[in-house]
């Protein structure tokens, strides 16, 4: 599904909502202030045939359900398997005696092709470019830094293979990335595999007590709720005039300037090695130490803001039925405007109130500082990552 | 019951085998690194109106890199339109853009099938978000173009499973090639655009050796580095000096922002350099 569905406001509505988003602080329609989800629920464990799932239904009445399944899949084994591992195993015959995944050595990957993402959104095409790129961001957050198929492997022969089912089971009534990519989340993190049983690269043998099954995601020994590493997020942010604006309804995007996708991780392991170093930096001083995390940017993509394809709007002046047109076309660029009416239109000033879509990029700088945003110690990814803590997992 | 008369052959694919040239060297991913300086771009061919029947057409060509068995990307673009939306279609104030990529089925080192598979769409979205912010699209309103671009040949070593992974960072390089080789072919066909949008990459990579440290280079080839830790894609347009689309991947601290800034900056002047061989190739063909 396009982010340029199609938005039923009139050039002067966008006009309208255009200058009240750029007001200082902008005004939005849901009274929302610039850096504020919308309220949401969430749930975690619903569907029983999964091995995780969760559920998020946000206050404009969107709600998406994700279900994980995974199924034990025997490893394609590579033609320099062998060599590779002599080389850095030299001793090949104690390292088959070693239990566990310990005797591997920690380079070993996984591939990208053990985790398969899904998106289904009603309404829309399985491969309707739309929801194509929806389903590709989100799957390229999960697999940017290599760790999370790295969990997938059992052994040196056999790997899980992760099917992530994503629904939309509302109609699209905004943009759902940032619904999806949370549910995502949530789904991941109930996610338990069965636990192992068997050792080594024996055919794998799993206890079948559901109760013992670890999470993907392991839990600190210490306190069971709480989550060590977490799974990555999307957040979707847009800049309208000179203001940064967060999780935008469908109206805030159709009068976007630029809006981007920016997923984030949360690294648990950078953060207590920087914090147990000199490492770390005046920055963190600054907002408290403690308070924030260490987050990682995974990927970041420019969302086709649906503004471009909206209607212009016509000034008064340009406007024949106010008598004007004959004015401007005898003072305007003469004959070139008198054989493209359209152009005549469009080209003109742009007039305070008249709604006209945006033309060309923006600047590197405003899509620095959208990204700086999302980024910033103790801002929005934090507050989210936190409220999203608080959702019972378990 | 099994064949045991018979010495059969595997019951599944297999690999071919591929052979070390030398048994004394030491098995690196990389058989010569980067010979480029870190801001130069491959040199590159662009031509335009190679296909007669469409209203423009562009092909680009990238060297070759120093590796032997390493091919530069060949693409080639037809741009069909403007032309009316079909009667059935609503009503559109703007030109309605489309753009495909697909890649030939030849064109790596796994086949590809005709069908467009996820990737090949999500090239195409992206390409769609680089070219809307250029093109000029409220000139043509109730009207289509579409934008079709073959990847002749993918910018891919042919080296079996030493590159396993490396796929992702070539459907970078694949995108910015694509913006360039776009961008020539509207301007053949003659649908304005406030500027000449040209793509660039710049990728933070890790080089063979132990004590290195990670560097920024511009338009990079996988197989030449290690290990790449994140790339950027760019779409830039430079007399307005904007950006029309930004894809990155990777995995950044975000506590060094500088790093992500960088990057940026370098995929900015990749394209500015891309944005120079276009521009001479539309002022040959207007000349």
């Amino acid at each position: 599904m396009a982010s340029s569905q199609h938005v039923l406001l009139s050039p002067a509505e966008l006009s309208y909502l255009h200058s009240s988003l750029s007001l200082t602080p902008p005004i939005r329609p849901d009274g929302r202030s610039p850096t504020q989800y919308r309220p949401l629920s969430a749930e975690t464990g619903i569907l029983p045939g999964t091995n995780g799932s969760a559920r998020i239904c946000f206050a404009d009445g969107t709600e998406a359900i994700v279900g994980v399944k995974a199924e034990v899949e025997k490893t394609k084994r590579r033609w320099d398997d062998d060599a590779i591992y002599s080389e850095n195993q030299p001793t090949e015959g104690e390292g088959q005696q070693q239990p566990g995944r310990d005797g591997d050595n920690g380079e070993e990957s996984g591939s990208s092709e053990w985790v398969e993402l899904t998106v289904e959104i009603p309404g829309y095409r399985d491969d309707d470019s739309g929801t194509i790129f929806l389903g590709q961001m989100l799957s390229e957050a999960l697999l940017a830094d290599g760790g999370f198929v790295r969990k997938l492997r059992i052994n040196r022969r056999f790997h899980w293979r992760l099917y992530l089912d994503i629904l939309l089971i509302s109609p699209p009534l905004s943009y759902p990335l940032p619904l999806l990519s949370l549910t995502t989340h949530l789904a991941l993190l109930a996610t338990r595999l069965p636990k192992l049983k068997s050792e080594g690269d024996e055919d794998p043998f799993f206890d079948d007590d559901w109760a013992a099954a670890p999470y993907l995601y392991p839990r600190d020994p210490s306190n069971k709720q709480k989550v060590v590493e977490r799974p990555p997020v999307t957040l979707l942010v847009m800049a309208v005039g000179g203001n940064i604006i967060f999780d935008p309804s469908k109206e805030e995007l159709a009068v976007a300037d630029v809006a981007l996708a920016v997923s984030i991780g949360d690294d648990a392991s950078t953060a207590q090695q920087i914090q147990g170093g000199d490492k770390m930096d005046v920055d963190s001083f600054s907002h408290g130490s403690g308070s924030g995390r260490n987050l990682k940017l995974l990927s970041i993509r420019t969302v086709d803001p649906p503004s471009r394809l909206t209607p212009p709007g016509v000034a008064n002046a340009a406007n024949s039925a106010y008598g004007h047109a004959q004015v401007v076309s005898s003072a305007g660029a003469g004959g070139n405007s008198q054989k493209m009416p359209e152009a005549r239109q469009t080209e003109s000033e742009a007039v305070e109130g008249v709604w006209k879509p945006p033309r060309g990029g923006a600047k590197a700088i405003v899509m620095g500082a959208l990204v700086q945003k999302v980024l910033i110690r103790g801002g929005v990814a934090d507050e989210v990552l936190d409220a999203l803590e608080g959702v019972d997992t378990s | 019951m099994a064949d045991r008369r018979r010495i059969n052959g595997p019951p599944g694919s297999t690999m071919p085998p591929v052979f070390e040239d030398d048994a004394g060297q030491p098995e690196v991913k990389s058989g010569k690194g980067r010979d480029r300086a870190p801001t130069a771009i491959r040199k590159m061919f662009l031509k335009t109106g190679v296909t007669p029947s469409a209203s423009g057409s562009a092909y680009l060509e990238f060297e070759k890199s120093n590796k032997s068995d390493v091919s530069g990307l060949k693409l080639s673009c037809t741009v069909h339109g403007p032309r009316s939306l079909p009667r059935s279609s609503p009503f559109s104030p703007h030109i309605v853009l489309s753009a495909h990529v697909k890649y030939a089925p030849f064109a790596t080192k796994q086949r590809r099938g005709y069908l467009r598979d996820p990737s090949e769409r999500d090239l195409g979205t992206h390409l769609e978000t680089a070219l809307r912010g250029a093109i000029i699209a409220d000139r043509w309103p109730k009207s289509g173009v579409d934008i079709i671009i073959s990847i002749i040949e993918g910018d891919q070593d042919r080296e079996a499973s030493k590159s396993q992974g490396d796929e992702t960072w070539d459907m970078m390089n694949a995108l910015s090639g694509c913006i360039t080789v776009a961008s020539a072919a509207l301007a053949d066909a003659g649908i304005d655009c406030v500027d000449t949008v040209a793509g660039g990459v710049a990728a933070l990579v890790q080089d063979a050796g132990d004590d290195s440290t990670p560097r920024i280079v511009v338009d990079p080839i996988p197989s030449e580095h290690e290990k790449v830790l994140g790339a950027c894609c760019i779409a830039y347009l430079p007399t307005r000096d904007e950006v029309t689309n930004l894809w990155f991947k990777g995995d950044l601290p975000a506590s060094d922002a500088g790093l992500y800034t960088q990057l940026v900056e370098n995929g900015i002047q990749a394209s500015r350099n891309a944005n120079r061989v276009l521009v001479e190739c539309l002022g040959e063909t207007t000349s």
